[in-house]
């Protein structure tokens, strides 16, 4: 175990009475890709929302890098990027003004703004389309946007809310990439999605979570060999295993 | 420090995004003015315009008489050659006919020289003009009256000369008094011919008593449709704050440095700016193409402007803050504006509404807004004189958002 860079306890979240998460508790080392899996209506994103202080938890606290949630909202803001699952672009704006728009909010300065926007088009390839709408991209290079955003400014901890939803195997391919530069650079990432293979070839560790509660967390291979042998066994036989075959809203 | 700073990148934003918008900018700039010109040209005339004055004249005389000649001097021709305040003189040649006329209240009324008015002025035993008025129109009959004895002593002026001459020269034993009677006649007759040939036989003298002018239309026509369009602009920028909930942009604005008041600031700041471009573009439409007077205290038409740039931005948040969709946002902006602004007098002056519907409209923001710009600019208001406008607009700044604020915190939850 390396130095615990996101420490959470204990976190409850209520909605209208109906639990969304209920009583989470885990760490995230640095630099290390955690993954996090399950149902839809599970409590991921929720967790993710409150780990990046849009939502406050009813009980319960996180650290980040040190800071409290409750206590230091502001420097846990400052230490954090979100890459949400929904794509929070504007649409009437550039590439280039959006990462710039969003880097200044992170703390940046307009030339160091550009600077970083400039790198990270390059990172996702889209250099060439740096000044276009982002009205006129397609899915992929929106997805691409969308994380590339999320590097904007000095954060130390990305929180990726599936970042990889609807795109070709290029997009993907290139996201997958990009994401593992960043934990090689020491970066600490929440990864959280449908797809098993991903989490099987990026995460370093993964927890299984369902009705607002972890059901399950080891590395890929500990998860499989809790039902059979890791080369034989698929993370979706285990999560299936573990989440139920009924379907979910 | 870090707050200010991202209020106004925040602001900054939505103006970016609203100069991208080529239809928000025509609905809050462009369709705006051609509402302005429509309206200023249709209430040109409404508001005071100079209407000229029309004496209708007839006569009984069979043709030839004298009161033909004084008509056909007095007839105005070309209106294009009357002067400023000069009544038109319009000949009416059946005199049954215009009795008829203001027996059915065609007409006015009319001056009408009677049958024996040549064998009068020439024997000089006098007569009386004729005044037929519809008893209901009193201006009309006064202007008649007044014309009518304008003629009568104009006529009576020479009488009193010819019969003064004629009485000397017997006095001076220059003439006898047996041929006084002839000579009498033939200058009665020289002046008559003298009076009908001249241009002059009744002038008009027209005095302007203090600066009266014919009230600009854009006084009134400008400020109203700018509160209207600005609190349009504003509601419509509720739309702006839902949009930015729905598609996960304020998620992300909130999970930077950005705290929630930062967000409601920016968001009330950017709202503020885009107001301010309009409202800076509508005046100097006003100003250099409508020629409007921005009255005897400029500095409060400035306050008035930036108080109800804030009612209406704050406006705007606590809309964003009731609403849960962009659709309702739009929606509920189109309604509010249309209900508060004709309530609130940005369609027509409160001042000709009857008195129960200036109470209702004291409700609204805008009708204390448009009241404080009729002040400065169509009565010609001091500064003084809309001090209570302003407080109120204030007072309707801090309560629009104040509910913005406590809406909003929970609203984000």
């Amino acid at each position: 175990m390396g130095e615990a860079f996101l420490a959470v306890k204990d976190i409850y979240k209520s909605f209208n009475g109906q639990k969304a998460v209920n009583g989470v508790s885990f760490t995230i080392d640095k630099g290390e890709i955690f993954g996090l899996l399950g149902p839809n209506g599970a409590g991921k994103t929720t967790v993710i929302r409150i780990l990046s202080t849009v939502l406050a938890a009813d009980t319960g606290d996180a650290t980040v890098g040190g800071y409290s949630l409750r206590k230091n909202p502001a420097e846990v803001r400052d230490l954090v990027g979100v890459c949400p699952q929904d794509l929070a672009l504007y649409e009437d704006l550039s590439a280039l003004d959006n990462l710039i728009f969003f880097g200044q909010l992170e703390g940046l300065n307009g030339r160091e703004a550009k600077a970083q926007a400039m790198s990270h088009l390059a990172l996702m390839g889209l250099t060439e389309r740096a000044k276009g709408k982002i009205s006129k991209f397609s899915g992929g290079m929106k997805r691409r946007i969308n994380l590339a955003i999320a590097l904007m400014g000095n954060s130390k901890l990305l929180f990726l809310d599936e970042p990889t939803v609807g795109i070709d195997p290029q997009s993907r391919n290139n996201i997958f990439e990009t994401i593992r530069g960043l934990r090689d650079k020491g970066m600490t990432i929440l990864y959280t999605t449908h797809y098993m293979e991903e989490a099987n070839r990026l995460c370093d560790r993964i927890a299984i979570m369902d009705g607002g509660k972890f059901v399950a967390m080891d590395t890929p291979q500990g998860l499989k060999r809790q039902i059979g042998d890791p080369d034989k066994v698929t993370l979706e036989d285990i999560f299936l295993k573990l989440t139920g075959r009924s379907l979910r809203d | 420090m870090k707050q200010l700073r991202n209020i106004w990148l925040l602001t900054v934003k939505d103006l970016k995004l609203f100069a991208s918008d080529r239809g928000a900018l025509f609905f809050a700039i462009l369709f705006p003015i051609l509402f302005i010109v429509l309206f200023n040209y249709m209430m040109t005339g409404v508001m005071g315009e100079d209407t000229r004055l029309e004496i209708n004249i007839a006569t009984q005389e069979p043709a030839g008489g004298i009161s033909y000649q004084l008509l056909a001097a007095m007839e105005t021709k070309d209106d294009a050659t009357l002067k400023p305040g000069e009544p038109k003189i319009i000949w009416l040649k059946d005199y049954e006919q215009a009795k008829q006329d203001v027996e059915n209240k065609k007409l006015s009324g009319f001056i009408a020289f009677p049958k024996d008015f040549s064998e009068a002025v020439m024997i000089g035993y006098g007569t009386s003009l004729e005044v037929i008025f519809n008893p209901n129109n009193t201006q009309a009959t006064a202007a008649l009256e007044g014309v009518a004895q304008s003629i009568a002593s104009e006529l009576g002026a020479a009488q009193v000369v010819n019969d003064a001459v004629i009485s000397l020269l017997v006095e001076k034993d220059l003439l006898s008094p047996g041929t006084a009677g002839d000579l009498g006649q033939s200058i009665r007759a020289l002046l008559t011919r003298q009076a009908t040939t001249s241009d002059v036989m009744i002038t008009f003298s027209t005095q302007t008593a203090g600066e009266v002018k014919a009230e600009n239309p854009a006084n009134f026509v400008v400020p109203g449709y700018l509160v209207m369009f600005v609190f349009f602009t504003a509601a419509f920028s509720a739309s702006q704050l839902v949009k930015e909930r729905q598609n996960h942009t304020l998620e992300r604005i909130l999970s930077s440095s950005a705290n929630r008041n930062a967000v409601l600031g920016g968001v009330f700041c950017g709202t503020a700016a885009k107001s301010l471009i309009q409202i800076t573009i509508f005046w100097a439409v006003g100003i250099l193409v409508f020629k409007m007077d921005m009255g005897v205290s400029p500095l409060a038409v400035i306050l008035i402007s930036i108080l109800m740039i804030m009612v209406s931005s704050a406006f705007g948040v606590m809309l964003a803050t009731m609403v849960k969709t962009e659709r309702s946002a739009s929606s509920i902006g189109v309604i509010t504006s249309l209900i508060l602004a004709p309530l609130g007098g940005c369609w027509w002056p409160l001042f000709i509404t009857p008195k129960w519907m200036q109470f209702i409209a004291k409700i609204t923001p805008h009708a204390w807004a448009t009241n404080g710009f009729n002040k400065l600019l169509v009565f010609g208001s001091d500064f003084d004189s809309v001090v209570p406008e302003m407080l109120v607009l204030l007072g309707f700044a801090i309560v629009f958002g104040l509910i913005a604020i406590l809406r909003f915190k929970t609203d984000a939850e």
